[in-house]
């Protein structure tokens, strides 16, 4: 039960991060390696803006609202400057161009940061841990779990709700005949863009007091985003959020049952997938 | 007007030319290779900084056989390539006379290596691999620091004194992780039979969230647990500790956790009540050496040393007062005059055993705690385990060469 608790409270983070770069994926087609530098963004800004209001409750709200919002304005400014005059290219160019793009971030936060560990801590009420059947439960991994359906419900306003969603899943299926309508197609990449790298952001507000921030955060998330992502289906946020759940509870699972080889688990669900799904779980959009 | 300026111009070249070679050969060398990017900084810049403080006093006051000693730095970015290449270009190019450095152990065996090769002295300044005075040890490598073997002892003795039974342990997966939780479950099951081993869990290193990791560990209800991480998840893990409760609920003993570097930039955020071992403190031993080395780092410096302090100082100490000893710059007078050279420091004379070139440092194990005006926890409780206590045998070393 408390290992299942858990596994969910790190899904959230992961389906946040990984639905973002789903959905860059899927409507532009942009396999956007650099989302982890992005998220790596995200948390040292929150760690800076908290510490700018002495890390008090308040300080961490504001920093949760202002470093995603942060990364959504680089983001903007690397998607109007750089990533629209290069979408006809091909898939290989642009995980090349991202690719450099995590060079350029990680190098970017090492002279901005420095290389030393950041920590931040929590606010007052959510530090601590519950006690659940005499386990702990950390109250902040609760406090994921409410930060998690809400997002997920969010998206699903976005994607289903709102004109700017159904444009952007109607480009998603074919950019030509959007454009052919007289829709400005370019700028609805420009808003999907900015929304998938505001989530990195996010993501990595969120997980700023619970890990240490430092380099090499972004190396880590990152493949496990593009894993779920590939097993949820490509360029699917409901598949992104299946996925996230796989990987999550598998971990957490995992390093109950068998702890000498946790590790492996989330890996073997991933392959077991493949094996028997290739195209991921949920229908892709590619 | 202007031929004079020229003519001044060429003057000092030339003075340059002419001084330069004369000055190289009244100077002792050392060249230092390790990493100064990225976490493990944290660390090795007290290594260089101590040398470097230690360094200026000697050359202030003349320094040794009237050479002065002057030191050069390459950063190794934990690359063993990097780092190897770095120690060549200091061998080959720079012509120094000493090498030291590197916290990577891997790094630290490929330059002990190269240091046997070519004939050039090299002390270990933080890599913990037992093999550099173990089985891969030379006549032309040092360690002045302790490594998995002593803290497994000095850990085993510590806990050996405890009343746990039922031990859980959990690691990083990799070399320095399993090294540590080997030597001090093996030495432990030696000085206490009845213990016993509930179950093991490695993470990868780097693992961002041990919450998981965490609850499956007290759902297993251990007594106690051994943590063997190093380096980059120490903190991360304390961390994790601290928010879910876990060092209130569980004892638990993890090397370095006592120590400066980890518990500093956790502040008062990091987890009381947790059993660490380290070979210094700067509140501890409480002397008169450790009070003024404390002093004169923070007047140079503006913050305290941690262990790495210890290490660079003793690097020092051990090359200048070898070559007075052996009365001439000379290396192989030099590597005869270090063995069993005993040499003085914060914690006390430190000996330089001639057999395997293992510098006999104390280990100090403590309890993290809060301490009124300290923004971080310190370590209290602390009991002294000394050097010879955990040293292997000199048999020991000579059968693992073999």
């Amino acid at each position: 039960m408390q290992q299942v608790l858990v596994g969910l409270s790190r899904t959230t983070i992961l389906f946040i991060v990984a639905s973002g770069l789903s959905l860059v994926l899927g409507v532009l087609r942009i396999p956007n390696v650099a989302h982890g530098s992005l998220y790596m963004i995200g948390a040292f800004v929150t760690y800076t803006v908290a510490t700018v209001f002495g890390q008090s409750a308040a300080g961490f709200f504001i920093a949760l609202v202002v470093a995603p919002l942060v990364v959504a304005l680089i983001s903007f400014l690397v998607e109007r400057g750089l990533f629209c005059h290069l979408y006809e290219r091909e898939h290989l160019m642009l995980l090349l161009f991202t690719f450099s793009f995590t060079l350029v971030f990680g190098d970017l936060v090492k002279l901005i940061w420095g290389s030393d560990y950041r920590s931040l801590t929590a606010p007052e009420f959510l530090q601590g841990a519950f006690s659940i059947q005499g386990m702990p439960f950390p109250r902040y991994n609760l406090f994921l779990l409410i930060i998690g359906p809400i997002v997920a419900a969010g998206l699903w306003f976005l994607t289903n709700r709102t004109k700017i969603g159904k444009i952007a899943r109607a480009a998603a299926v074919d950019r030509e005949m959007v454009g052919a309508v007289g829709i400005n197609v370019s700028w609805v990449f420009a808003a999907v863009f900015v929304i998938g790298c505001y989530l990195a952001g996010l993501g990595g507000a969120l997980v700023a007091p619970t890990q240490n921030i430092t380099q090499g955060m972004d190396h880590a998330i990152i493949i496990e985003a593009f894993l779920i992502v590939i097993i949820g289906g490509l360029g699917n946020i409901w598949g992104a959020l299946l996925g996230a759940l796989i990987f999550g509870l598998t971990d957490s699972i995992g390093i109950l049952l068998w702890p000498q080889f946790a590790i492996v688990f989330p890996y073997v669900a991933v392959v077991t997938v493949l094996l028997f799904r290739p195209q991921g779980l949920l229908k892709s959009t590619w | 007007m202007k031929t004079f300026a020229w003519f001044c111009v060429t003057l000092a070249m030339a003075l340059v030319l002419i001084t330069a070679p004369a000055q190289a050969a009244k100077e002792i060398k050392v060249g230092i290779v390790d990493c100064y990017s990225g976490p493990p900084a944290t660390y090795t810049n007290d290594v260089r900084d101590a040398f470097k403080m230690e360094v200026d006093k000697i050359n202030a006051a003349g320094g040794v056989l009237g050479r002065k000693i002057v030191f050069t730095t390459r950063d190794s970015k934990f690359k063993v390539d990097i780092g190897l290449s770095a120690a060549k270009e200091l061998i080959y190019r720079e012509n120094v006379d000493i090498l030291m450095g590197t916290i990577n152990s891997a790094l630290a065996l490929a330059i002990s290596d190269l240091a046997a090769k070519e004939k050039v002295p090299f002390f270990a300044t933080f890599s913990k691999s037992a093999k550099i005075t173990g089985a891969k040890g030379h006549r032309y490598v040092f360690s002045i620091t302790e490594n998995t073997a002593l803290v497994g002892k000095a850990g085993a003795a510590g806990l050996a004194k405890r009343p746990y039974k039922k031990y859980w342990i959990a690691g990083d997966d990799y070399e320095y992780g399993h090294a540590v939780a080997d030597g001090v479950w093996d030495n432990l099951k030696k000085l206490r039979p009845d213990v016993e081993l509930l179950g093991q869990s490695w993470w990868k290193v780097g693992e961002p969230d041990f919450t998981p990791y965490i609850t499956a560990i007290l759902s297993a209800k251990p007594d106690a647990v051994i943590i063997a991480t190093g380096g980059r998840d120490c903190v991360p893990f304390l961390k994790a500790a601290k928010t879910t409760g876990f060092n209130e609920r569980m004892p638990f003993f993890m090397h370095t956790a006592t120590e400066l570097s980890t518990l500093k930039p956790l502040g008062l955020d990091g987890p009381e009540g947790v059993i660490g071992t380290s070979n210094y403190f700067f509140y501890y031993p409480d002397s008169e050496a450790n009070r003024q080395f404390v002093a004169e780092f923070k007047k140079a410096y503006n913050r305290e040393p941690a262990v790495g302090a210890v290490y660079g100082m003793l690097a020092a100490r051990f090359i200048s007062q070898a070559y007075l000893k052996a009365g001439k710059a000379e290396t192989e007078a030099f590597i005869d005059a270090v063995e069993g050279l005993t040499v003085d420091s914060p914690v006390g004379p430190v000996t330089m055993r001639a057999c395997d070139h293992q510098a006999t440092l104390p280990m100090f194990m403590g309890v993290t705690k809060k301490v009124a005006g300290y923004d971080f926890l310190m370590a209290t409780d602390i009991v002294t385990i000394p050097g010879e206590e955990v040293m292997p045998s000199c048999e020991e070393i000579a059968a693992s060469r073999k």
